[in-house]
């Protein structure tokens, strides 16, 4: 999709956020808290849960390239109105030059999250997780009489 | 042409509480142009439970207006 990014004469140009106070207790794996601008995210994470009847030493190592889900392209939006050649043109009004927020509470934030008191342009975010439980084939009964 | 017209009219909040943020997932207080989140979870069909939800209690505010009523 092709995009203009227009803004009207009475407008502010970039709007400033003011947050009174942010109160976190939990923050994991990779997640990202900011205040202030940031051009582009990529946040990723992928994981393997692997519940085996064998240990681990005895049963081999474990490798994400051996599931697909780790390797499987992202799912991608066609849009139509691109292979048209359509152009959408954005226009922005910013009324007010700031964004206020009087206090943020959050207990808990996940891995590869972002929390951010500010601009961006672009992000990405990523998670890509697997449980497996592995256990072995069971063994078929003898027919009777054997 | 495609024309989509934003007006921000002024933007003022009080508090905001969150119990939980989970993974590839934001919390922005600001502009951005452009955003993507991706999630894909697999697990074995055996530890996907398909019935009724247990039901929850109800919250204690609830509760004393459940009864006043």
């Amino acid at each position: 999709m092709t995009r203009m990014n227009e803004q009207s004469e009475h407008s502010y140009p970039v709007r400033t956020a003011n947050i009174g106070s942010i109160c976190m207790i939990s923050v994991s794996q990779a997640g990202c808290v900011q205040i202030g601008d940031r051009a582009v995210t990529n946040a990723k994470q992928i994981g393997v849960a692997l519940q085996r009847q064998e240990d681990h030493p005895g049963a081999g190592d474990v490798f994400f390239e051996m599931y697909p889900l780790f390797y499987r392209p992202l799912p991608y939006f066609d849009d139509p109105g691109d292979d048209n050649g359509q152009v959408v043109s954005l226009h922005r009004t910013n009324c007010a030059p700031n964004i206020t927020v009087g206090h943020i509470q959050v207990i808990a934030a996940g891995a590869a999250s972002s929390i951010q008191a500010g601009n961006g342009m672009c992000l990405t975010g990523e998670s890509r997780i697997k449980n497996v439980r592995q256990y072995p084939r069971p063994k078929p009964y003898p027919p009777i009489g054997c | 042409m495609f024309n989509f017209s934003v007006i921000n009219h002024q933007l003022s909040v009080g508090q905001i509480e969150i119990l939980g943020i989970s993974s590839a997932s934001m919390l922005q207080v600001g502009d951005t142009d452009t955003v993507s989140l991706y999630s894909m979870f697999d697990t074995p069909p055996e530890s996907v439970i398909v019935g009724p939800m247990a039901p929850l209690p109800m919250p204690e505010e609830a509760e004393d207006i459940s009864s006043d009523g």
